[in-house]
């Protein structure tokens, strides 16, 4: 589905990215995880070309991304930021209906769609679709933000530390109805953060970033049992209760 | 109170001309609003995208801001002539920082992770810009937009030196002719429209995200319409006169014109500054000057003879304060070596010295003693101090020079030069608020701007250059405790001035033979059109006669 090859990114003197190459199958949930600084949203954002590579590969089911006009890429991936990226002069349902418009789909049917996200994310239509972000909680916004990415069904989301500006409380709410959506089952899901009990809940596979490479890649078993290098172990330190409440929760 | 009703009165008169200055005012205003926000927002729009060009542009949009508006105005006239284009480019050049910066401004500040978003989404530049950027910088951009619009109002009424009109038309003629209503008449109107169109312009501001869309759609509508409201003043389109503003209220000026002569003329208002060159250039045909002017002589133009004599005669003499006459009898003496030295034709000679070969005041002021044997080094005395006034040209420059020079080399007093005191008004009053002692004034400024005699009164005294005179002098003793030393000699009129090759070729030499000349008609129309509607004239009679005779 996602093949990257060899792609570096430079700023400067720094390597953000440095010569990483992975591949992601249709349908997996990847999550990609590292300190602050390790190059994952670098590596994010190079996926939807909002920032470019200075040399590698990305291919999209065998596409380069470059062949495409890269507005027209981006219209087929959905995108989660971090701090939501709502348009404050939006409603919730311009918002929410912003890139099937720029799809040219028809009003009923956007009207349709948006009800329909607004319901599975738990924003009641009637309440808010003529809302304006700044009328909604910083937990609705993100539901916002995620039904966003989600209006024109793009079979790839990439998320940007999504839950991360949330309270523990909220977060876990949101991510609750989250992982229930029945849209995000055949979606191939790229999603960056720091936080490694939300790296065992969401990934099937993980990959551990520092310095703009990737130290190691695997499910959270292998990454806890067979660390590749000491920064590894060092970096699981201390997270062995958390992960054995997932694997018995998985189990 | 009596102040209030006199200027309703006077704005009730000059409706007319009033509603036209305004119109043209809010025309000049809009139009430059107009390209300075076609060039501003498009410019701001660029440079916030190449940060590396925005120090440059708004560099150079802020120098020219700081550029005084009267020497922008004139930097453009050698460029652009006179009338309505330089002046709509002067605007259009002050109203551009506003403009661009807070364009540059206003998207530079719309938040960085919805800009991000934006592009993200899959949004050209364009929808970025129209859907996006702009939308969430439009408080800021019209903020700008509220801002070129007061200055332009404001600035706007420097039009009127160059041709362009509006309301300093009657500000500046105010200002001239000693007239508080006038000025007033301009004044309020200005600050009422720049208070309006902020008001106005405010609400659009405060309009909500939701309509801000349709407001940026209408708003362009809007400053076009207004922009149309510009027109041009129309009228005989066989010669164009420029007369100043001061020239355009008085009774010794276009009203005379008018009623005395019946002249019909295309007239556009402007500074006496730029008069000149205006005619040499073939930019206007006819000119209100002075008849001492040196570019008389610098550009071969010729006065025509007053045959009708409307303008009263202006011999110059120093007007001075009772009391340090009084204080110190010596002077009188002193200044009155002056009188009868300098005739029209040596004034002349000496402004053009001034005024075309550029050579300092209190030179030619100092040659001309020492040439008549007048000149006295400096006594260097401490007995006290006088203060010299002029008006701001050069001939009264040169005039001060000269009794500075007198007072110090005959006196043990001292001077102290207060040049350039704007116009009558403001010399006069400076004058009678003990802030000057003394300047030199003229018979018929004083006669009409600053007595203001009744016109039955005026056309009385006018033929006769010295019962004028007495008649100043008397009044000027008697109400204001100032005396008229005796006069210097040259009769500085108001005068009509044609260049000499067209008054040869058209054969014109008396303000009556240019009456005729344009009078003339140029198509020739069925007689009934022509002929004045009977008992007209005795309708007209009848009117100026206060409060009426139908009661």
């Amino acid at each position: 589905m996602i093949a990257v090859k060899n792609i570096t990114r430079t700023y400067g003197a720094h390597k953000a990215v440095d010569n990483v190459s992975f591949a992601v199958e249709e349908g997996e949930n990847v999550v990609f995880l590292g300190t602050s600084g390790s190059g994952k949203t670098t590596l994010l954002k190079m996926i939807n070309r909002l920032i470019e590579p200075d040399s590698g590969e990305i291919r999209i089911e065998g596409r380069l991304v470059t062949e495409q006009r890269p507005e027209q890429l981006r219209r087929g991936i959905g995108y989660v930021f971090q701090n939501n990226g709502l348009f404050p002069h939006y409603t919730i349902e311009e918002n929410i209906g912003i890139v099937p418009r720029l799809l040219g789909w028809e009003r009923d049917r956007i009207a349709q769609r948006v009800t329909t996200l607004m319901e599975k994310l738990r924003l009641s239509p009637a309440q808010y679709r003529a809302a304006y972000p700044n009328e909604l909680s910083g937990g609705q916004q993100q539901r916002v933000g995620i039904a966003r990415a989600l209006a024109a069904d793009p079979p790839i989301l990439l998320m940007d530390e999504p839950f991360g500006a949330l309270d523990p409380i909220t977060r876990a709410r949101v991510k609750k109805d989250f992982k229930e959506l029945d849209e995000l089952r055949s979606k191939t899901i790229i999603l960056v953060t720091h936080d490694v009990p939300e790296a065992f809940e969401l990934a099937d596979r993980i990959f551990l970033m520092d310095g703009g490479r990737i130290i190691q890649e695997g499910s959270a078993d292998d990454l806890f049992d067979r660390p590749a290098t000491q920064y590894v172990k060092d970096f699981f330190e201390g997270q062995r209760y958390i992960f054995d409440h997932f694997k018995n929760n998985k189990s | 109170m009596d102040q209030r009703q006199s200027l309703w009165d006077f704005m009730h008169q000059q409706s007319g001309k009033l509603l036209q200055q305004t119109i043209q005012h809010i025309g000049l205003t809009f139009i430059s609003l107009l390209i300075a926000i076609l060039i501003g927002v498009p410019l701001g729009i660029f440079i916030s995208r190449n940060k590396k060009a925005a120090g440059t542009v708004l560099g150079v949009a802020g120098v020219l801001q700081t550029i005084p508006s009267i020497a922008l105005l004139g930097f453009l006239i050698p460029l652009l002539g006179i009338g309505p284009i330089p002046a709509i480019a002067a605007l259009f050049l002050y109203a551009l920082l506003p403009l661009i910066r807070n364009t540059y401004t206003g998207i530079d500040g719309v938040d960085p992770g919805v800009k991000e978003a934006a592009v993200a989404m899959g949004m050209t530049a364009t929808q970025r810009l129209f859907r996006v950027d702009l939308v969430l910088a439009f408080p800021v951009i019209m903020a700008g937009i509220r801002t070129a619009t007061v200055i332009n109002v404001g600035v706007g009424t420097l039009a009127a030196y160059i041709a362009a009109g509006g309301l300093g038309e009657f500000i500046f003629g105010g200002i001239a002719l000693n007239n508080t209503n006038m000025i007033l008449a301009g004044a309020i109107p200005a600050a009422l429209l720049a208070i309006l169109l902020d008001f106005l312009l405010s609400l659009l501001q405060r309009t909500g995200r939701r309509r801000r869309r349709t407001v940026l759609a209408v708003l362009p509508l809007g400053v076009l319409l207004f922009s149309s409201f510009y027109v041009l003043p129309i009228g005989n389109s066989r010669l164009l006169a420029g007369f100043t503003p001061e020239f355009m209220g008085r009774r010794d000026g276009d009203i005379g014109l008018r009623e005395v002569y019946g002249l019909k003329v295309r007239t556009v208002v402007i500074s006496d500054a730029v008069m000149y060159k205006a005619i040499y250039d073939h930019k206007l045909d006819i000119i209100s000057g002075y008849s001492t002017d040196g570019r008389l002589k610098a550009y071969d133009l010729v006065t025509l003879e007053d045959d009708k004599s409307i303008f009263p005669p202006y011999y110059a003499a120093p007007v001075i304060r009772n009391a340090v006459l009084k204080q110190y009898p010596e002077l009188a003496p002193v200044l009155n070596k002056l009188s009868g030295r300098i005739n029209d034709s040596i004034m002349t000679l000496l402004n053009y010295r001034a005024e075309y070969l550029n050579q300092p005041p209190d030179r030619i002021a100092r040659e001309f003693l020492q040439a008549q044997g007048l000149y006295q080094p400096p006594r260097n005395g401490h007995k006290g101090i006088i203060r010299l006034g002029s008006k701001i040209f050069p001939e009264q420059y040169i005039l001060t020079d000269m009794y500075a020079m007198l007072v110090r080399g005959y006196t043990d007093l001292d001077v102290e030069s207060k040049t350039g005191l704007g116009g009558t008004k403001i010399c006069f009053e400076a004058l009678i608020h003990d802030q000057i002692d003394m300047y030199p004034e003229y018979t018929g400024t004083a006669l009409l701007a600053i007595l203001q005699a009744p016109a039955a009164l005026t056309a009385r005294l006018t033929p006769d250059r010295d019962s004028v005179y007495r008649y100043v002098s008397g009044r000027f003793g008697k109400e204001y405790d100032l005396t008229w030393l005796e006069p210097i000699g040259f009769n500085n009129a108001y005068a009509l001035m044609m260049r000499r090759s067209q008054t040869q070729q058209l054969g014109i030499h008396t303000i009556t033979d240019l009456t005729n000349y344009l009078s003339e008609p140029q198509v020739r129309w069925p007689k009934a059109h022509h002929k004045p509607f009977p008992g007209d004239g005795l309708h007209s009679d009848r009117k100026t006669i206060p409060g009426g005779t139908t009661k």
